[in-house]
Formats: structure tokens, sequence, C-alpha cells
């Protein structure tokens, strides 16, 4: 068996026919963790036992005859803000260095009803709050195609972990991009659902009205098969939501998704992209309408304010989900405060990095009196804008296909010293959240960049719950 | 457009304790946003109704019933760095040194 060319389909495949056991399999993700992962630096945390465990389990279960989930055995890489019971979930922050949840995610505990492996918790930005994985507390990711650059953010963990034939498939949190960015610099497909299709539960709250978990897969059909694993109500999650999905979202039909129109908006091709990233998504153009797909040009005349409306209300909501660590619950690692609000000040200023005490402030200005007109309840009213741009596109078309990233993966450094520049580099994944619609990030191929070569991914953006149409035309995509 | 005052406010608001040197990288950051944030502006929304983010934006009601912890009580402790009796313990709001208030907990 080559791990190297296992998808979640072929292993599910592969168990049924007895061609490996379930352990084998994980035994060999732990190996390349072993191998690989001091070059690379995806994982925080490794359950290295209780992954085997769990893959012993699938193991019984084939002895035993009994039918078999898709995701039985599939080795998962999970991103260090979301639960698992008994493990530590740092969100990559000395202020969760050592908190272990007290109980699963809602996705996790999906997961492990389907039998899934968990190989361990992986890197990201301090509280997602990122774009390269340079914020860990921790240490950086390096892509796995090049060292000297970042994975990307802030899932960079679970993308490169994936990339790097660590785990076979991951899961990340998207709140502007941090699901897409990071798949689409290390080459692996990464999806952002729905807004209210995944419980949040158990996810590390950073912005709520945008916060995501996705999947991270070497497949569009991969992602398929996580996404419907982990969707659905969840009664912890006021914002979940029942989304009734019909035949067409499971299977829809080829015919059926060869009408769908792709428009083009021609806001996301503007000066500053990278020459490999045009390249990339001519070519993506180029196979799509040789597979018959129809294109046309769409406007969303708000898209260069995206930025603007995210940084006002992200860290607005950042700064409120991180009222909650203020050194009385889960660490308090300067001790020996004599009052209540020297424990907050010193505990909190030990505890956050810089681009969250940024973020943290920035949010705090945003909301005080006397600016929150102005910043604040405008940013919300230009999101609705945004929406209603989309809103207006999607009469003319189904999808909307655009870059992922101005440029291909960034060298680590390159972009820490100046805030706004690194901001910039999510200016194509933030409207999306905004709009709380789908979006699927989709490699192409490596293109030379400088002296190496690195993966190049185009988007696909759908309609509210019309996961299928990205997903569908994905498809046709890679079996091409 | 943020003085340096503003920003020790902030700081002071969000509970997070600042050296100066912070204070002056922040002060500089944070006035690079608030430029960049000025092009909303341009946008006339007199008549747009703010949206607060999400994908479907109607209510969501659960039944009124009793629901159990998933969390077990001492599980939940866990997670807190000082306890006492199975209640947290933290320093007091006010407190004068050695006075009759200080050992409040």
């Amino acid at each position: 068996m080559d791990i190297k060319k296992l998808t979640i389909a072929s292993l599910h495949e592969g168990l049924i026919a007895k061609d490996f056991s379930a352990r084998e399999v994980t035994q060999e993700y732990v190996k390349a963790i072993d191998a690989n992962d001091k070059n690379v630096g995806a994982y925080l945390t490794r359950m290295n036992d209780a992954a085997i465990a769990a893959a012993a389990e699938v193991d019984a279960a084939i002895a035993a005859g009994k039918e078999l989930s898709p995701l039985a055995g599939v080795p998962l890489a999970v991103k260090d803000n979301m639960l698992i019971k008994g493990v530590t979930a740092t969100s990559a922050s000395k202020m969760l260095e050592h908190y272990e949840a007290a109980y699963d995610a809602t996705v996790i505990e999906k997961l492990k009803f389907e039998r899934a492996v968990f190989l361990g918790k992986t890197n990201l930005d301090e509280f997602a709050m990122g774009s390269s994985t340079e914020n860990s507390a921790f240490h950086v990711t390096k892509n796995p195609h090049d060292g000297t650059r970042v994975a990307g953010g802030s899932s960079g963990g679970s993308a490169a972990a994936v990339a790097a034939g660590m785990a076979l498939a991951g899961l990340g949190s998207d709140t502007g991009g941090s699901i897409r960015q990071p798949a689409a610099f290390c080459g692996v497909v990464g999806m952002k659902p729905t807004y209210g299709t995944v419980s949040r539960f158990g996810l590390t709250a950073m912005a709520s009205s945008l916060d995501q978990i996705g999947p991270f897969t070497k497949t569009v059909e991969d992602a398929k098969i996580l996404f419907h694993a982990i969707k659905g109500k969840d009664v912890h999650d006021a914002t979940s939501i029942d989304v009734v999905m019909k035949p067409f979202h499971y299977a829809p039909k080829k015919e059926d998704i060869k009408k769908l129109k792709i428009g083009i908006p021609k806001e996301y091709f503007i000066e500053g992209i990278d020459p490999a990233v045009t390249k990339g998504v001519e070519e993506a153009i180029t196979k799509l309408k040789k597979l018959g797909f129809t294109f046309k040009e769409v406007s969303l005349p708000h898209t260069k304010y995206a930025l603007s409306v995210y940084y006002i209300i992200m860290p607005a909501e950042v700064s409120t989900n991180l009222a909650r660590l203020d050194g009385i619950r889960y660490s308090r690692d300067v001790k020996g405060a004599k009052k209540l609000n020297e424990l907050y000040l010193k505990n909190r200023a030990h505890g956050f990095g810089p681009e969250t005490r940024r973020r943290v402030l920035l949010g705090t200005f945003v909301l005080s009196s006397g600016y929150y007109d102005a910043y604040y309840a405008k940013a919300q009213k230009v999101r609705r804008l945004i929406k209603q741009d989309f809103d207006e596109a999607f009469k003319e078309v189904d999808v909307i296909l655009s870059p992922v990233t101005p440029t291909p993966a960034f060298k680590i450094g390159e972009k820490t010293s100046d805030p706004l520049s690194m901001y910039l580099s999510d200016i194509f994944t933030i409207p999306a959240p905004l709009a709380g619609i789908p979006a699927i990030s989709i490699p192409v191929k490596k293109y030379t960049v400088g002296s190496g070569e690195l993966p190049v991914a185009f988007q696909l953006m759908g309609k509210h719950f019309h996961e299928a149409d990205i997903l569908g035309i994905g498809e046709m995509y890679e079996e091409e | 457009m943020i003085s340096k005052e503003e920003v020790k406010h902030l700081a002071s608001l969000a509970r997070i304790e600042l050296t100066e040197a912070e204070e002056t990288k922040l002060q500089h950051d944070l006035a690079a946003m608030f430029d960049h944030f000025e092009e909303l502006k341009e946008i006339n929304t007199d008549t747009v109704e703010p949206m607060a983010g999400g994908s479907v934006l109607t209510n969501q009601f659960r039944n009124d019933e009793d629901a159990t912890n998933r969390v077990a009580n001492s599980a939940a402790l866990k997670a807190f760095p000082e306890s006492a009796s199975g209640l947290l313990k933290v320093p007091p709001v006010f407190s004068s040194e050695g006075g009759s208030a200080a050992g409040r907990e």
C-alpha cells in the first residue's frame, strides 16, 4: 500500500476488499509524521495511541461484518481550535497551552460515530488569526513544497499535513479564508461551507458570524464525503441550519452540473496578481470551457470594500469572544495579582500574542461609544451591500470563479512586520464569508515561481446551500 | 489620527497591559487600519439595513425544556487554574492590603 496514492474513497474500497487493515494504514501515517513533521511542523499534539486504538476498532468492526461508513479508518488531522475530549486544544495560544477539552466538538462527535481516526491536532495562527501560521505561539508551519515559504493560514497545519502525506484529510476553520488560502498554498482541496451548515459547537470562537468548519482533502470527491459527514443542525449551535439535502445535493447528475453557468467577476482580476496565479486561473477556465461550461462576466461592485468591512466586523467579534480569556478560566500564568483587574491586565498581556492584541484593541475601538456608528454599524451596512452583489450576480450565473490568493505561498517573514500587507493576501477569500456563501479552493498545478515551483489554485463560490454546484464542477474538473 | 492616550485607554478597556514599545507599534498599526477604513465613507448607506451575518437571518427557537449539562462540574473545574470546594477562586475586586475585605475570595 502506498499512502501517497490513497484517497478517502480508495481507502474505503481497500478496507472492504481487505487489501490492508485500518491499523496498517494508521501506522503508515504515524510513521510518515515521525519522518517528515520535523521539517514541516504541521502538528502541535500527536494522538498516536488513540489513533491506533481507533483503527483497531475499525478492523474489529470489519471482522464482525458490520457496515462501514466511508470515513471509517480515515486518518485525519484536526486544527487545534476544535475540541477533542481529553486532548489539549491550544488554539496555538499561550493562553490555552494546557487547556484540555472536557467534551467533543460536534464535528468530532460526528466523525467518531463514523469511526474516523484522529492523528493529532494541527498548528494555526493564534486563535485562527492570521494568514501564515506565523502567529502561532509555538512554531511556524512550513510549506511542504518549499520550506522557506509559509503553508498559509490560519489552518496551515491541517493543509500542510494533507499536502505532505501526514494525514489523508483534515479539518480546518475558515473566517476570512483560513481554509481556502492554505489549501491553495499547499496544493490541496479546501472548502468553506455555507454559514450555518456545519455546527460551530466546540470550535474556539474567533468571529462568530463568519467562522465555519470545513474539509481539507486531496480530491474534490473526498471533500464532498467529509463535508456530508460533518454537516447538520445541532441543538448546541443556534446558528446551525437544518438543510434538507435533496438527492441532487448528494449525487448531482453530470448533465445537470454541465448546465451550470460560471461567472467571472471583473473586480477579482486586478493589477498586482502574480503571473503564476493568472496562468493557473486561465488554465482552469480553459479546461472548464473544454468540458462544455459556459462563462459570463459578472460584476461585484463592492468587492474592494470587503477588506475594510472584514477588518472592522471580525475584530469586533474577536474582542467580544476573547473577553472570556481573562486569567480566571483556562490558565493563569502570571500569579500573585492582588486585585482582580491586575489579574486580567497581566494575564491577558502575557497570554495573547501581538496579532491577537492588535485585533482585540481594534475591535474594542470600533465597538466603543462614539465610534460604533462610524465603523461597526457602517461596516455591517456595507456587508449587506457585498451580499447583495452576490445575490444580483447569482441571478445571471450559478457559480463564480476567481483566484484564491493574489500570489502563491510567500516567504516566511516576508509580511510579518506589515500587518496591512498580510491582510491584503486575503482579498479574494474575504467576500464569501461576509456573504455567508460556500466556496472551495481547487488546485490547478505547480508553476515556476522564482527558482522553484509552487501550487496555484482557483476558487469556486456558490449560492447559499449550493455546495453541490461547486463540488460537482470541481469533481468534473479533476476527472479530466 | 489615534493618539497614544487613546491607545492606552483602549488597552485599559480591553484589559491588556502594554509596554511603551507596544503602545507605539499599535498606534502606528491602528492608524494604518483607520486610514484604510476611510474608503467606506465613499459609500452611501443611508437606506441600507445593517447585516449581522449568517446565511438564514431568522430566529432559531428550541423547545423550552430542561437540559442536562454535558460536561460534569468536576471536568469543567479542571479547566480553571484555581478552585476551592468546587468553586472558582479569584482575587478580590476591591482590596485594601491586609484589610478585612482582602481575604474574601
